[in-house]
Parts: C-alpha cells; structure tokens; sequence
C-alpha cells in the first residue's frame, strides 16, 4: 500500500523538520537513471547486437536486401502487426487476452477467397462480407464478456475454437486459392523496396500509439484498463469503451485476414492458429520495450520485427523450423523476467 | 467498559514486569534513504501502547518489520519477552513467540465466512487425506470467540454481509486465537480506519476485555483520539526517530500530540473560526432526493456553505455522494445548479460532471486513483475523460495538463512534488491531496466529498481541510459525507444527521465533535472508548 512504497521515498515531512533530510530526492532518481535506460531500450540493444552477430557470421546471405525484405516486409511479419494490435486493442483496457483474434483473422481471410472464388462474389462484396463477419465476431466477443459476463478466456478461446472449425468446414479443410491476380497489389504494391502491407501496418501501429499517447480516447482506455471502477466514477462508459474495443479488436483482425488472402492470393484455414504463440510473444515482450510494464503499440511493433530477426539468423546459421518455437519462447520468457526485474529495481 | 482489576502479570507486583516486547536500535535503510534511525520502545504486559506519526514517518515500516515483511539493518534487535526474535521475522516464529498481527483495514476475505476467515492459515488436515476436520475448525474457533465475550457471531456466516463491528471482532479473534490466555502481543495496524465511532466503543470495549488479561496491544492509528481516550501510554515517530518512547498518555490532549507528531504548533487544526460566507449566487437546491438508503431529501446549499450529512452507517448518509454524482442510481429527486435544473433519475455520472457535480469518493485506492499512472494523468484525468465525442481523438493539451498538475501540486502541498511521479509511489495523504486536487480542477459548483480525511495524517489532514474551506469561499457549494465527528466539526458550517432515509436534525452554530457525536447516537451519547485502568490498583 502507500505505506510501503513511501518508505521507500525519503521522509518528506509537511514540515522542515530539525533532522536533516535522509537523503534528497535528485540523487536517488540519478542513482537509477542506468536502470531507467536498460529497462527501455535494453531489447532494442539485443536487437541490433544480435543483427551484427548475424552480420559478421553470415555477411553474404544476411547482409542483403533479400533478408532486409524478408524481416520488414515478409507477409507474416505484417499478419503478425495485425493481429498484435487486434489483441492489444482488448488487453489496454483491461481484459485478459483475447484468444479468438487469430481464428477470426483466419475466418476472415478464407470467407473472402470462398466468396470471391466458389460463389462468384464481386471482390469488393467480398471483403466487405469479410470485414462484417470479422466485426460481428468482435461485437459478440465484447457482448458476452462485458454485458452478460462470462470470462474472456472462456469466451474468446471457446469462440476462437469455433471460427476455426468453422473455417476449416467452408473451406472443406482444404487451402483454397484463385483470388483475382491484381487485387494482389493492395498488399504487395512495392513502396520504397518494401509491400505496403509494412507501411499499412506501420501507420497502424503509429495511430494507435498516437491515440493511446496524445487523445483523451487513449487516456481513457488506460484508465479503463487500470481501474474500471475510477473511471466509471471520472463520467467514462466504461461499458461502451470495453464493447468497442472487443468490435474494433475483430475488425482489426478482418483487415489483417484480408490483405493476407490478398497477398498469397488464397488462404490455407490451418495456418491461422501458427499465429496465436507468435502474437502473444511479440505483445508481452513489447512491455519490455520503451515503456517498461505497459502493454505498447510501438514496442509491440518493434518485438515483432526483433522476433523475426532473431529467427531468420539463426535459420541462415542452420537451424530448421523448430527454432521459431524455442527463440519465440526463449526470448519471451528471459526478456519480459528481465524488464520486470529493472522495472522493481527501478522503483 | 467496566473497570477490570489487572492481575499483575509477572505475579509479583513488587517486581516491575519485563516488556513484552522490545524493539532495539533498530534502523532500516532503502537503498540510500534512512526511513528508520535507531528506534527504541517497549511495550509492558497488559497494556494498549499506541505508535502515532504522520503519514511518511516510518511507522508503517517497523510494523513490516515487525511482520517479516522487512529485513532492518544489523544491529537491530526485536525481542518479546526477553526472547530475542531472529530477523528477519519469520513470521510463524514470532506468532510461536507470541506476536499476533492485525492488519491494514482488517485483512478479511469478504466472500468467506466466518469460520474461514478465522481459521485461514491454521486449518489442520488429518492424519492420512489431509482433509479438514470442519468440526474440530468449528470448535476452535467456538472457543476463541468464547473468550472474546458473550457476543455470538454465525460461523457459517459471510464476512461480506457482517456488520463493521462484527468484521473487528473477526479479524481479532483471528489474531489472539494463538495467543496464550494472558500473554502475548496483538499488533494492530491500522486496524480501525473503517470504524465508526460506534464500532470504535465496541472495539476498544473488547480490547480492553483482551488487555486486562494481560495480553498487551501495540495500536497504530490515525486518530488521535484512539490515542488520548484509549492508549495507556504512546510512542512518537517523526521523519524515522523516536521523538517520544513510552509517554503516559493520561491528560495528554490532541492537540500536545499532533505538535509532537508534526513538530510545530497545528494552528486552526482543532478549531475553526465560523464565517459567514456570503454570496450572490443562487444556491444549489437538492429536491425529493430518493433512492438507495435515502428518502426524499430536500436540501438548500449555500455558495460558500459546506454542510455536512452524517449518521450510523445504514443510515442512509453515506449514499448521498453517490446518488447526486450519478455513480449510484437514484429513484427520483432534482438537483438544481447554476447550470440548470438536473433530474437525479438516470444521471450518468458524466453528465453530472458536465453540469458542475464533482465527487470525491471514499477509497482512493479503489474508486479514487490509479497508482500506476502519473500524478499528472490523474489529476488531467476527469478532463480527458469528459471531452466531447468529436475531439476525443485530438491531442491532449500537454502544456495545460502539466501546468494544471504543477499548480495543484504547489497549492495542496503535494511531496514530493515530481508531476510524473507513479501516483502509487507517495504516501496515503498526498494521494488524498491529489485525489482533491483531481476533482477541483474540475472547477465544479457542487463539490461532493465522502470521508475526505480518512487515513490520512494531520498535516495531509490540515491542508486538505483548507483546500476545502478554500473551494467553497471561492463560492462553491460543498456537501461532506463523513461518520469522522472530528473532520465534520473542522469542515462543516452546519451538518444533518441521518437516521433511517431521512434527517433526523440539524446541527447549526459553533459545532463540536461532542456535539455531532450526541446528536448521531441519540441515546447514546459520546463515552470515552476506555476507561483506564491503574495498574495493581483494584
């Protein structure tokens, strides 16, 4: 309680008092600010260690631009982004993760390509069928958790289960491809070296830091995410806020289904669930980033990339695909421990 | 409350009976700050010994070292009755030892019973499948209780649906249950700050049932009052030293021990000058307000006036902050502002704040603030909050929002005052300030508050009752939900008293503690929470 964090300040009487002060308050924030920095940006340092690592042991096959494209502009990096800021949506205002995100990313995606390919839709009928799904998935995520109370793991693990068979039963368990050559270029269209699937997701990834940061909206979302009832008594709906995040969360995760389908031009039902470890690895870890023990945008963002570093060096090194599970985890666990070891230091 | 005859502890009363338990040179340093310098007390068999200090001064601290919860520097000693304590506590030895801990605001779990709460911790399994032997659990506790006094309590009942008092006799049990009959020490840490007077009688009422034993009590509080009508002798912490060990506190006042405790003369703490705060402005009227506990509450508030509402809890006075604010909902009944006539009936708690109704709730931890967000972010946070749909998406005004926090921080006294501190990191009465200066930068014209002071200590205490005075002569209306006699009679220029839904009287002119306390427990005035009892006299 305060008490305890107060002992741990100087004593600041009301009064000056005749003993003098234990110690001033600057040289115990000074003292920490190594600490401070490290738990900021001590990932960001590995990162680009690791990088150089890379480079020295393998410079003619990491050191390209090959690789360059494929750590930015790989389209499961930009699935990743997607799907990272569809779970944060829900996780900043408080609920515990949302596990339906990656089936309904994958619901998404395979609806389209259905659509479009077995019924003959217009693309554009289709992505907007799509998209509707996606957000209706959201919509009655946030209805049964927020308004009837069931709990969000049930609710969202159940649901996420269910997309998939779902998705698995219209697309006859099969992948199904055939999506109109140049609705290809929504997701691919080369901008400066790199698909504009990147730049889609970074824009996505800077707005909603904007909004978390700078916008009343962002402020209330963490108030939210950190005491319902302060910010009930504040004048925030809290209930329309948590809602929306559920429906804004299911629409995210449609748009990223989308432009996925529209990358490889069809979409294979059983790949959406490799994305659900993937994700969670990428948000946790992104509380060690730049804002230490919050949930982030832009760390999130940077964990992703970080990930697929780490991945593509040590497969060019020769390791098989089973380095994906040990490096995602691996580094998961060790660096969030360490975040939270600086972070109470740091107090 | 009767008089007991204390049996001389050690048995021979010519002996001066060793301490229960001492505390040794003991110091504790974090990192580079000293929070305690070579503190020494002792507490003797068989009395109440209070340990009082403002918020900061590291009482909290020696009662986490007392429970193990931090590990002093070497070189300081703990020892109960003579027996010299390993430290760092560990906590089953010292309760082998005899110590037994009360905790901050009881420590109960709500949605147990009883029989649960009692037993948490020292549930036996038997011998082979470790079941619990519910019988034996109930028996055990039948015979705590027993000694507890003839006040009968259902085992199988939940903590949540007790009375205040009832949740005391609880937690007590649980800590003497350990106890030997007669010996032994139960710490209280702040035990008593969701008391009511009337719960307060009774809980000292059985303290002393358990002291005159012999057992000894080690009370931390807030209250003064506890200390000058109940303890038998005090201790006083001042930025991590003793300043007092061990005084009598027999004829001692309020006032002495607030001067001890801060280090300088509190002027205008316990008396306030009563000014007529004259206005032009309309008043706020409150009509027919009905709904929770309350009954058709019709009520006219002055600009410049602040009237307080109290009551025994189940009154219906504690919910009138939350039934005018819109966060509980009201039956019927309209409150008329500046701003214009408002129905209370589906109020929002955002509209409210939009018509100029600001609440400061009890349970800044809880409903008040958020510990992990800047001292900024909270006190910005009912504007960010009430920005309208269209601009929800704009940036914050970053330059206002500091500027509004430093100005605050600089009129409430806030320490320390760094505006991106972690609101969770400062004590209880700088987060109470922030948690005022939160809701008057709101600039709201019916200011509602709910316990305003309530753990907090006397400095936090003292700025936060002019922060008050201040808003209303600035010609705000103030209405204060409180059951502290002591903090309505410093605040308030006149106070209702509740009974059952409606008003039962108004209090009006120079205003006591005396008073407000006579006129909530009608037919039972104010007593002394103890009498004392001489030591040996019979």
């Amino acid at each position: 309680m305060s008490d305890m964090s107060s002992a741990a300040q100087p004593a600041t009487g009301v009064t000056p008092s005749p003993v003098p002060a234990p110690s001033s308050p600057v040289s115990v924030k000074s003292g920490k600010g190594a600490v401070w920095f490290a738990s900021r940006f001590a990932v960001i340092g590995v990162w680009i260690v690791l990088a150089a690592l890379f480079a020295v042991l393998r410079p003619d096959t990491f050191l390209t631009s090959g690789s360059f494209k494929v750590i930015f502009g790989s389209q499961n990096q930009a699935a990743l982004v997607f799907l990272t800021a569809a779970l944060l949506c829900t996780i900043v205002v408080g609920e515990f993760v949302d596990m339906s995100v990656a089936s309904n990313f994958g619901l998404a995606a395979i609806m389209l390509t259905i659509l479009n390919v077995n019924h003959g839709w217009s693309v554009g009928a289709a992505v907007l069928a799509s998209l509707v799904l996606s957000t209706v998935v959201g919509a009655v995520n946030g209805w049964l958790v927020v308004k009837v109370g069931v709990n969000t793991i049930v609710v969202t693990l159940g649901m996420g289960t269910f997309l998939l068979g779902l998705a698995l039963w219209v697309s006859d368990l099969m992948p199904v491809g055939g999506l109109p050559t140049d609705f290809k270029d929504i997701a691919l269209l080369p901008v400066a070296g790199l698909p504009i699937s990147f730049f889609y997701g970074l824009v996505l990834m800077l707005g909603f830091a904007y909004v978390l940061h700078f916008t009343p909206l962002g402020r209330n979302m963490r108030f939210v995410g950190e005491s319902r009832e302060v910010s009930r008594l504040a004048g925030v709906r809290v209930t329309r806020l948590r809602v929306g995040a559920f429906v804004v969360a299911g629409l995210i995760a449609g748009v990223g289904g989308v432009l996925s389908a529209a990358a490889t031009g069809g979409f294979d039902p059983n790949v959406s669930q490799s994305y659900l470890l993937p994700i969670f690895a990428a948000t946790f870890l992104g509380t060690a980033i730049l804002q230490p023990g919050r949930f982030n945008p832009i760390g999130t963002l940077i964990a992703v990339f970080f990930l697929a570093t780490g991945v593509l060096g040590l497969q060019l090194l020769g390791a098989t695909s089973w380095i994906t599970s040990v490096f995602y985890g691996g580094v998961l666990v060790v660096a969030v421990t360490i975040s939270t070891v600086l972070r109470n230091r740091s107090r | 409350m009767s008089g007991h005859t204390v049996p001389a502890p050690a048995g021979d009363a010519a002996l001066p009976p060793g301490p229960r338990l001492a505390v040794e040179a003991v110091s504790m340093t974090f990192g580079s700050a000293t929070v305690l310098r070579d503190v020494t007390m002792d507490v003797r068999p068989g009395e109440i010994h209070a340990l009082v200090g403002q918020n900061g001064c590291g009482k909290s601290t020696l009662a986490k070292i007392l429970t193990g919860l931090h590990r002093p520097d070497p070189g300081s000693r703990v020892t109960v009755d003579g027996v010299e304590l390993r430290l760092p506590v560990r906590p089953d030895e010292s309760r082998a030892a005899g110590v037994a801990v009360v905790h901050q605001s009881l420590g109960l779990v709500p949605d147990a019973t009883v029989l649960e709460n009692t037993r948490l911790g020292r549930y036996k399994g038997s011998r082979f499948w470790r079941r619990i032997d519910w019988k034996a659990e109930a028996e055990a506790t039948e015979a705590v209780f027993e000694r507890l006094g003839p006040r009968r309590i259902p085992l199988d009942a939940k903590v949540a649906d007790l009375h205040e008092d009832e949740k005391a006799v609880v937690a007590i049990a649980r800590a003497v249950q350990d106890l030997e009959e007669g010996g032994g020490i139960v710490i209280f840490d702040e035990s008593t700050r969701a008391l009511g007077r009337e719960s307060l009688e009774r809980f000292f009422g059985l303290l002393d049932r358990i002291v005159a034993t012999g057992t000894s009590a080690l009370l931390i509080t807030h209250r003064l009052e506890e200390v000058v009508e109940a303890a038998d002798r005090v201790t006083v912490l001042r930025d991590g030293e003793v300043v007092v060990a061990g005084k009598e506190v027999e004829g001692m006042t309020k006032s002495e021990l607030a001067h001890l405790m801060l280090g300088r003369e509190v002027e205008g703490l316990e008396r306030r000058t009563a000014e007529a705060a004259e206005s032009e402005a309309a008043p706020v009227v409150i009509d027919g307000l009905t709904g929770g506990g309350v009954r058709e509450l019709s009520l006219t508030l002055r600009p410049g006036e602040v009237v307080g509402v109290t009551g025994l809890s189940g009154s219906g006075h504690d919910d009138v902050p939350y039934l005018i604010s819109g966060v509980a909902r009201a039956k019927g009944g309209t409150v008329t502002l500046p701003a214009g006539r408002v129905a209370l009936k589906g109020l929002s708690p955002a509209s409210a704040i939009g018509n100029g109704i600001a609440l400061v709730p009890e349970g800044r931890e809880s409903a008040g603030l958020v510990g992990a967000m800047t001292v900024t972010e909270n006190i910005a946070f009912p504007q960010t909050c009430t920005a309208k749909a269209s601009a929800k998406l704009r940036p914050l005004g970053g330059g206002a929002e500091k500027q509004r926090a430093a100005d605050w921080i600089e009129r409430l006294d806030v320490r320390p005052p760094w505006p991106h501190a972690a609101l969770g990191t400062m004590s209880g009465g700088n987060q109470q300030k922030v948690l005022l200066a939160k809701w008057l930068a709101t600039d709201p014209s019916l200011l509602v508050l709910h316990e305003p002071t309530q753990a907090v200590d006397v400095g936090a205490r003292k700025t936060i009752v002019e922060a008050v005075r201040e808003a209303a002569r600035e010609g705000r209306a103030v209405l204060v939900a409180g059951s502290d006699e002591n903090e309505l009679a410093l605040l308030c220029d006149r106070v209702l008293v509740f009974d059952n839904g409606v008003v039962e009287r108004e209090l009006t002119g120079e205003l006591t503690p005396h008073d407000i306390v006579q006129a909530i427990y009608t037919n039972s005035p104010r007593t002394r929470l103890r009498e004392r009892t001489t030591r040996g006299a019979s």
